[in-house]
């Protein structure tokens, strides 16, 4: 039997969800790195986390080419992988079938065995032992809007997942193209949280429900304060998603899909705008954008950034994040294979992998 | 016997043809569920129909052609799973 692999304390770790395969790199200081895998290999890994709260376990959302999607989960940094004994599936005569896994979110830090995962069909599915068996919310399914529900490009899809840090009967959800979502009551329902939010593509641009959410963010330290990226422009809100505010500012685009914060300081956050025509970098110069100051003001981060005439990267919902250091690194992985990391907020980047499949998820973890 | 493709041996002892029965394709399948529990999952979407990119043939025959699931499965019949050639699909 291979020893169990291990990494010094310290260590960051990413995950990086391609189109065949998860990859990982990992670094003791950032600016070196050692590029692993593919593991799941030829497989599509929407997205993966590493969950620390109870040992290290890695969760992938393996979506299948031919013969379906399973979320597996590895104790051994990608060596190894377990099915769970009772996987994400819809029940047998529910009319749904499941096309693929979004996203795997850790619970909170109080229920360590606590996992969400969010798929397409729209459905949000819980584990509390760890990820071994998996049910599905059925409060969501019963919601009396849910036949009316419409797909974005990419499906209709459960993408992003925030729980209150601290009231287990409160979370939020993101669905593409239903808006965010809010459970007060642990899951039993669920009640809308976009107004304010755009959907220019439908008839009545501010409706109850129909928002294509990108990406929903959570607030570290003030659970009222949330951020997306939506189809139509960046908002924010200040009261756990009663009221949105649009915080697009300077920003040359309002469409962009991934968003990341520095959790050590909450007002500065990341995002990729992009022409949504050509769903890549807007003009010639790669660019993330940050901003220090909640999104009253953005800043064009270029640094060590590809320009050139032939440039033209997009990155995806899940293709950028942060680490939980101080000053935070941020890693952006684009849909032509390049992942890009900073170790200075931002500041400046540089390439530490290339030719990788079409990038789709960026996640990291600090041992 | 049934004739399994690379990506689900693992789920049947590595094996590339396993024994099962059923009069049909569909009492194939139930069988080589109860054999190698998860099997169904991958050959059939939870709504009971075929996956989109499977193909199951009962001899030469690709049962989308005949009765689909409920295609008869005569004694001694070779059942061959594939997956379609799917190259250029946008979501593959």
């Amino acid at each position: 039997m291979a020893p169990r692999r291990r990494y010094p304390k310290g260590t960051i770790v990413l995950t990086v969800g391609t189109k065949r395969g998860l990859f990982l790199l990992t670094s003791r200081d950032r600016q070196s790195w050692k590029t692993e895998g593919p593991y799941r290999g030829g497989h599509r890994v929407f997205h993966a986390t590493l969950d620390l709260r109870d040992g290290p376990r890695l969760f992938a959302a393996d979506n299948g080419d031919f013969f379906g999607s399973f979320l597996r989960y590895s104790d051994d940094f990608g060596r190894t992988w377990v099915e769970p004994r009772q996987g994400i599936a819809f029940a047998e005569g529910s009319g749904l079938s499941l096309k693929n896994i979004w996203v795997i979110e850790p619970g909170r830090a109080s229920e360590p065995h606590t996992v969400y995962c969010g798929v397409d069909p729209a459905a949000l599915f819980v584990s509390h032992d760890g990820g071994q068996t998996w049910e599905m919310n059925q409060g969501l399914q019963a919601h009396p809007t849910r036949t009316k529900w419409q797909p974005g490009a990419g499906g209709l899809c459960l993408n992003s997942i925030v729980m209150h840090p601290s009231n287990p009967r409160r979370m939020w959800i993101a669905i593409s193209a239903v808006g965010v979502m809010r459970t007060d009551d642990g899951g039993q329902s669920w009640l809308f949280c976009n107004k304010g939010t755009r959907a220019d593509f439908l008839p009545d641009k501010y409706p109850e429900f129909g928002q294509c959410v990108h990406r929903l963010l959570g607030h570290p330290t003030n659970p009222d304060m949330l951020y997306q990226q939506n189809h139509c422009s960046v908002y924010a809100s200040e009261n756990a998603g009663n009221t949105w505010t649009e915080i697009r500012a300077n920003l040359p685009s309002d469409f962009g899909f991934p968003m990341a914060m520095d959790v050590h300081h909450p007002d500065t956050l990341y995002t990729i705008v992009e022409d949504p025509e050509g769903r890549a970098n807007f003009g010639d110069q790669f660019t993330v954008y940050r901003t220090q100051n909640a999104g009253r003001r953005w800043e064009h981060l270029t640094k060590g950034l590809p320009k050139g005439q032939a440039v033209r990267l997009g990155v995806l919902r899940h293709g950028m994040c942060a680490d939980s250091l101080d000053p935070c690194g941020v890693y952006v992985g684009t849909n032509t294979g390049q992942l890009f990391a900073s170790r200075n907020r931002g500041d400046s980047w540089k390439m530490i992998a290339d030719y990788l499949p079409s990038i789709y998820s960026v996640s990291a973890a600090v041992l | 016997m049934v004739h399994l493709p690379g990506p689900l041996r693992g789920r049947a002892g590595r094996r590339a043809s396993v024994s099962a029965h059923g009069a049909t394709v569909r009492e194939v399948i139930d069988d080589l569920e109860r054999q190698f529990p998860g099997m169904r999952f991958h050959l059939c979407e939870e709504a009971g129909v075929l996956r989109p990119f499977v193909n199951i043939f009962v001899g030469s025959d690709n049962v989308r052609d005949l009765q689909g699931l409920e295609t008869p499965v005569p004694d001694g019949a070779s059942v061959y799973v594939l997956h379609s050639v799917a190259g250029g699909s946008p979501g593959l």
